[in-house]
């Protein structure tokens, strides 16, 4: 006479677990969307007992003097050259924000750092990341404790650099590795060991004359190009405080 | 309290593989790689929880280390997933000391089957840039990584397995 119903309890979407299992997917894909903010504040806050104490802002400036020997050297002579070319655009980047290092990933796949400070310090996407000895990276996402950068030994980054001896521009590609290499499309270039390679003036994402690293090696076996490895004075692998500037080029 | 945390102590070691990952400790390291977190954890949940478990949650892993790491381009998921699959399907073995040096061999294998799915992300995004110079230290980078995973499994995995299996008795 009755027929046999189906129990509605066997259904997929009345099972607890599976609305569970659903909830905690939601949350990751939004952890995910928002690129892991809660998580680097969270850990902004476990780590604060960690950070980097007061003497080694000793080391630190010892070592940012000698940087701005070299950084002199390049700035006059920039200066004469620009006084030459009265139409140059002015680039200028008078804010610095100290930052302590709380998490580095310097080996493996990823090349990144954070910072302890973030979008309400007024860190922004973009910024420039320099270290004792020169440059070390592009922020690229901020919470707003913290902020993350890529740095130039990253597979992701790529900069346009300048060599200063002789006057060229090259493209500073990230291998994974801490040698970066830098590429000159020019068969020609009398490049050599030991030159040293600054910011290209001519790059759209930094300002001119940030020292970055001198050439160790050089391969020229490639028919169209020259690369070079280039052995960065910033190490950030033990760098424990870094300086962020804002970039109005 | 203490029953909360003992019964859910696989769900408390899940949260904290993230802040593990984003640790990083240099001292631990060799050749600048350092072990691969999330497969200790990922490894003793599969073979409890089963294959389709140890998928979900490779997922999860997935979703929550690329959101820290800042590679848009390439991610840790079809690795994660892969492994959450083939650990689930290993049994358990009754042999304590057998079983200890067979998650450092799974664990290595496992670090391997990331690293190479990662790598070959790389090498098909920079194919027509500069592949060759990618190569040795992104080979160096996978061979560093799956010794020093192989060489800490045995010693984690067996401990959150151990602890996995009380967390899940009937208190």
């Amino acid at each position: 006479m009755l027929g046999i119903r189906r129990i509605p309890t066997s259904r997929w979407w009345h099972k607890k677990k599976n609305w569970q299992f659903f909830a905690i997917f939601l949350f990751l894909v939004f952890i995910r969307i928002s690129k892991g903010a809660l998580y680097k504040d969270f850990y902004y806050f476990i780590s604060k007992p960690f950070w980097p104490g007061q003497f080694q802002k000793e080391i630190v400036l010892e070592s940012i003097d000698q940087e701005y020997l070299i950084k002199l050297n390049l700035l006059e002579k920039d200066n004469m050259r620009l006084r030459r070319i009265l139409s140059l655009q002015e680039s200028s980047n008078d804010e610095h924000i100290s930052a302590a290092v709380i998490s580095r990933k310097t080996g493996s796949w990823w090349r990144q750092i954070i910072l302890n400070k973030g979008s309400k310090d007024g860190i922004e996407i973009g910024n420039i990341v320099v270290g004792p000895g020169g440059l070390l990276g592009r922020v690229t996402t901020t919470s707003l404790f913290t902020s993350s950068v890529t740095l130039i030994t990253s597979p992701e980054s790529k900069l346009g650099v300048w060599v200063d001896r002789i006057q060229i521009n090259g493209l500073l590609v990230g291998l994974g590795d801490d040698l970066p290499s830098l590429i000159l499309y020019s068969k020609d270039a009398d490049i050599k060991v030991g030159d040293f390679v600054s910011s290209s003036p001519a790059s759209t994402l930094l300002p001119p004359n940030i020292p970055i690293g001198i050439v160790q090696s050089i391969d020229d076996t490639l028919k169209s190009k020259k690369t070079a490895k280039i052995l960065l004075l910033a190490k950030p692998h033990v760098i424990d405080w870094v300086q962020v500037s804002k970039v109005n080029i | 309290m203490n029953k909360f945390f003992t019964k859910k102590f696989s769900i408390i070691s899940f949260i904290f593989i993230p802040i593990i990952f984003l640790w990083h400790p240099n001292w631990l390291g060799f050749l600048g790689a350092q072990p691969y977190w999330p497969l200790f954890w990922l490894l003793p949940w599969s073979m409890i929880n089963g294959s389709i478990n140890g998928l979900i949650f490779g997922l999860f892993l997935g979703l929550i280390l690329d959101s820290l790491t800042l590679n848009e381009s390439f991610t840790q998921i079809p690795g994660l997933i892969l492994c959450g699959f083939l650990f689930g399907r290993i049994k358990l073995n009754s042999d304590i000391f057998l079983g200890h040096f067979r998650y450092g061999l799974i664990c290595s294998f496992g670090s391997f089957l990331c690293g190479t799915l990662y790598f070959l992300q790389i090498l098909f995004r920079n194919f027509s840039d500069s592949n060759s110079l990618m190569l040795i230290p992104m080979v160096k980078n996978i061979l560093a990584e799956v010794f020093l995973t192989g060489f800490f499994a045995p010693f984690i995995c067996s401990q959150l397995l151990r602890m996995f299996k009380f967390s899940r008795r009937k208190i």
